[in-house]
């Protein structure tokens, strides 16, 4: 009756979506972003500002994360409180500076994350064009820009009314839009490809996720 | 007699125009639905709710849901598919809701909108536990990172209600405890989507059933066509009432149109004319008008099966047809031939109208329409005998008659049978006893599931959804009594404690009641305490100097979330979990009902019910009464013969329905025939045509008519055996029993009348010897 493993989820493929380009974004008439390997992960530094309507300042955070197309996301905040998100394809878990782990998601089709990222990352827009309509184009600064809106009927439409991102090499901006007027902006930077395995700080929170 | 016969033409006329104006226009609905035959007691409507009530209240819900499951290997693939299918599904005629998962965000938006004012009321257990056990600090750390992570439902709005994030953890947990079925599932590399339909509450019961069934597999068959490698199963109880009634109508059909053939034929071959046939069915059809007039004007609905129950007595009326029309036109007027007849005639109705009547005693709605429509139909063939037949020329048994030549040589078999008027008592003697034995002895059966035929491939559907969905285990639920709604709450409350240890050990896989979904106030009243005490007071400070907005605490006298309209049009699974002032705890899995009856134990107001065993109490207690009403008449009857024939050849004359009936227990049981309420019910009907065998063979014993009536009696059991012995050969399980009993009991009827009738003097002449004088 009640999805609310599944908006999680859509909202955390949302999250994952927009994070997943920040190395990707490859179009025909658009700046090519780099392409992740299956043998690599992205690294770098985020700094979010969570706008909530009616608030006058915005919740900012900011910590470092990696992405790999086979391993999954770690988003590690750091300051001003230290909690993790990991988004694998064992679902979605929190754990806080203590080490307790929550999970609040699980189940196979989280496995899609990261095929979905993948597909990202490859350039391939077709399994998000599926939920999203998808407008490109460049900046002034030769930045490429994709602009996914949900569509009509989509079941994210009610969680996400639009999502932007910009970037060159990889993606450097994200701009989450939600119906209620709240809005997420995300900068990423420091951003760099590596070889597999991941750093053991990052190996070692996937290996517990599914434990 | 014109002036008469004209008055019950025209009497007929009005009750064919009063039937067809309640039933056409919708006055009087006739109910199909198989779950119609419980808990629809003539009982006290103030009086406690009964169990099969209970029943029948969930069946009738879960009746009008429809499940289809969907798979595929590739999860994009399935959905399209997914949604495709639920929008042609959603377009049928009688589909009022479909449910798909990934479909329901406004369904999301209500919830929010219903429970977030009251997020501070709310804990899912393991956050209770935590405030509890003085481990608010885990809900704090949990509520600051929900701040900043990057997936959280967290909103501005959401924030000002629920700033420690508890929401999210109730829902979740309220998630769990419904169940799949909310999501797609994957199992071993398949994907499978469940596209659940609610149906109109009136679809079954309009008639429209089927048109729906068809296009659900239309729109299934298309889909898959569609969709290579896309694979579905469906199940609800639509599909298999339909299947069955498609079945048994089938049956039916072929069977009513070989017995109609064949006694068109069996008449045709005694007079060679059309006339008897045609005096025949004018005696059956005014019975059946009759019969169907009377119980639409006494029920506001009627029962399919009390029709075809009360249409049986068509064995009965055209006995009467064919004790007249037998008569040679040489006997007479047709005023003097009806006066040969009319005392047997008289008294086979009124045994047949007493038996029928004592079932009108019994406390059954069922009972009551099938007492109805048989006493009307019979007294209105009765009258269309005297009335109608006496103007319709009469036509002679012709000599040559291939069924008069094996009449005649049933009558010297027969002859040799004969015994004397002491064997015959104490053989009388033996079968009242017996069948009293036989009633006590012989167990019964009254296991619903055995009535019908089943269908292979929605059994295995319905189990491979069941496995998909963890729905397995015993159908058992729990009643929560109580006139006050919150007392309920409470209890549902020491059910869910009670019972969580059987969750954990995976003797119960789950669990959901109304108190899952509205927790009571009492038990609110704790949340907002613990959440007061152990968040805000210790951590209001804190989290308000993370937020641009300042936390306050609770109010404690806000409005608690009660069970009312308004939760009801954001929660309609509540009418799941709720029953004519009763709560309802469904159960998933339960594979220990031993362990679960034990911990329920100290628990007041909990009833624990099985389904199937309360609707086979429910016709247990049906066939009791069958049993007693019959037992009754049989008194009755033995009275009137013993007044009417003196003691001796009375009881032998009341020994004869007695002994069909035992013919028929017997029989049945040696045939490994289950001891039913339907076969009880079908016992009705061999004693009433036993009966009336006996009686018109009583009456015109010794009398010059006397090998007509026998005659009459041959060609009443050929028709009826032709008609209920070929119900003996359908595939659905309830028809073949009626069908046999009532065959083996009118073989037993017709020998016994003879037997038991035997002439006192030699008298054993044939029809065609008379015919020759």
């Amino acid at each position: 009756m009640i999805p609310i493993r599944r908006l999680i989820a859509s909202v955390a493929t949302v999250a994952l979506l927009t994070s997943s380009m920040t190395g990707t974004a490859r179009a025909d008439d658009i700046p090519a972003p780099a392409t992740i390997g299956t043998e690599q992960y992205l690294g770098g530094s985020f700094t979010m500002d969570r706008h909530l309507d009616g608030f006058d300042k915005p919740l900012t955070s900011n910590g470092d994360f990696v992405l790999s197309p086979t391993k999954g996301l770690v988003w590690r905040t750091l300051a001003p409180f230290p909690g993790t998100t990991i988004l694998d394809d064992h679902g979605i878990t929190r754990i806080d500076d203590q080490g307790n782990r929550d999970e609040l998601a699980r189940g196979d089709q989280f496995r899609q994350f990261v095929e979905l990222i993948s597909a990202v990352l490859a350039g391939n827009w077709q399994p998000l064009e599926q939920h999203f309509d998808i407008a490109r184009d460049t900046t002034e600064s030769n930045a490429w820009q994709v602009i996914l809106t949900p569509k009509d009927g989509s079941t994210i439409q009610n969680q996400i009314s639009k999502i932007t991102a910009t970037g060159t090499d990889f993606v450097e901006n994200v701009r989450l839009e939600k119906p209620a007027g709240d809005h997420d902006a995300i900068a990423l930077s420091g951003q760099s490809l590596q070889s597999l395995p991941l750093p053991p700080e990052f190996a070692n929170l996937l290996t517990g996720a599914g434990q | 007699m014109a002036l008469r016969a004209i008055l019950w033409a025209l009497c007929l006329i009005a009750m064919a125009a009063f039937a067809t104006w309640q039933l056409r226009g919708g006055h009087t609905g006739i109910d199909a639905d198989i779950l119609s035959l419980i808990g629809q007691e003539n009982a006290d409507p103030n009086g406690p709710q009964s169990d099969i009530a209970t029943v029948r209240h969930l069946l009738a819900n879960d009746g009008r849901q429809a499940i289809f499951m969907l798979s595929h290997s590739d999860r994009d693939t399935l959905e399209t598919a997914a949604t495709d299918f639920a929008d042609r599904i959603a377009a049928l005629d009688g589909t009022q809701a479909i449910t798909l998962p990934g479909h329901n965000n406004d369904r999301f938006a209500d919830l929010m909108a219903l429970y977030s004012p009251h997020a501070n009321s709310l804990l899912s257990p393991s956050d209770r536990e935590e405030l509890t056990d003085g481990n608010a600090e885990t809900l704090y750390r949990r509520a600051i990172q929900n701040l900043y992570s990057p997936a959280t439902t967290l909103s501005s709005q959401s924030l000002k209600q629920d700033p420690f994030a508890l929401l999210p953890a109730f829902l979740s947990d309220l998630g769990a405890k419904l169940g799949t079925g909310n999501d797609v599932i994957a199992q071993g590399g398949q994907f499978y989507l469940p596209v659940m339909a609610s149906l109109s509450p009136d679809l079954r019961s309009s008639g429209n059933d089927q048109r729906w069934v068809t296009g659900a597999n239309a729109a299934l068959q298309s889909i898959t066509d569609a969709t290579p490698g896309l694979s579905v199963a469906k199940t609800g109880q639509i599909f298999f009432a339909v299947a069955e009634a498609s079945r048994a109508q089938s049956d039916v059909q072929r069977i009513a149109i070989i017995a109609t053939i064949g006694i068109l034929v069996m008449i045709g071959l005694v007079f060679y004319s059309p006339l008897p046939l045609f005096g025949a069915l004018l005696v059956v059809g005014s019975g059946l008008l009759a019969g169907l007039a009377a119980v639409v004007a006494i029920f506001p609905a009627i029962h399919a099966i009390a029709l075809v129950f009360g249409a049986t007595m068509i064995g009965i009326s055209v006995d009467y047809a064919l004790h007249y029309l037998v008569l040679r036109s040489d006997a007479g007027s047709p005023v003097d031939r009806l006066r040969k007849i009319r005392p047997g005639l008289s008294l086979g109705l009124l045994t047949s109208v007493i038996g029928f009547g004592a079932l009108s005693l019994s406390p059954t709605q069922l009972l009551s329409q099938i007492a109805v429509y048989s006493v009307a139909g019979l007294v209105a063939a009765y009258c269309s005998v005297l009335f109608l037949l006496p103007l319709i020329p009469a036509r002679d048994v012709r000599p040559s008659s291939p069924i008069l030549k094996l009449h005649d040589g049933l009558q010297a078999i027969l002859g040799k049978t004969f015994a004397p008027i002491r064997v015959r008592l104490i053989a009388s003697a033996a079968i009242i006893i017996t069948l009293a034995l036989s009633a006590f002895l012989i167990p019964g059966n009254n296991d619903i599931r055995q009535f019908g035929h089943g269908n292979d491939a929605l059994i295995s559907d319905a189990g491979k959804i069941a496995d998909i969905l963890g729905l397995g285990g015993s159908p058992v639920f729990i009643r929560i009594d109580g006139t006050n709604p919150q007392d309920r709450l409470e209890t549902g409350e020491a059910v869910r404690d009670a019972l969580t240890p059987l969750i954990a050990d995976n003797r119960l896989g789950g669990m959901i009641g109304l108190s899952d979904l509205i927790p009571s106030i009492t038990r609110q009243t704790e949340n907002r305490d613990l959440v007061t005490t152990g968040l805000y007071d210790r951590f209001g400070t804190a989290l308000s100097d993370q937020l641009p907005v300042t936390i306050t605490a609770p109010d404690k006298a806000a409005d608690y979330l009660i069970p009312d309209d308004n939760t009801a049009r954001a929660l309609p699974e509540i009418a799941r979990l709720h029953s004519n002032g009763s709560d309802i705890i469904r159960l998933r899995n339960a594979t220990d009902i031993d362990a679960i009856s034990t911990a329920l134990g100290d628990i007041e107001n909990v009833t624990l019910i099985n389904p199937p065993i309360a609707i086979s109490n429910q016709f247990a207690a049906y066939r009791l009464w069958a049993w007693i009403a019959l037992g009754g008449a049989l008194c009755v009857a033995a009275i009137l013969a013993v007044l009417r024939y003196g003691l001796s050849t009375g009881i032998c004359v009341f020994a004869a329905p007695a002994g069909a009936i035992l013919f028929a227990v017997l029989g049945g049981y040696a045939f490994g025939i289950a001891q039913s309420f339907f076969t009880t019910m079908a016992l009705f009907l061999v004693f009433a045509i036993g009966a009336d065998y006996v009686l018109f063979l009583a009456e015109s014993r010794n009398g010059p008519h006397d090998d007509d009536t026998r005659l009459a009696v041959l060609l009443s059991l050929i028709s009826s055996v032709l008609a209920f012995g070929l119900l003996a050969t359908s595939s659905v399980p309830l028809v073949r029993d009626i069908g046999s009993v009532i065959a083996i009991g009118l073989i037993g009827a017709w020998f016994l009348a003879f037997w038991m009738t035997a002439p006192t003097k030699n008298n054993t002449q044939t029809q065609n010897q008379r015919g020759q004088e």
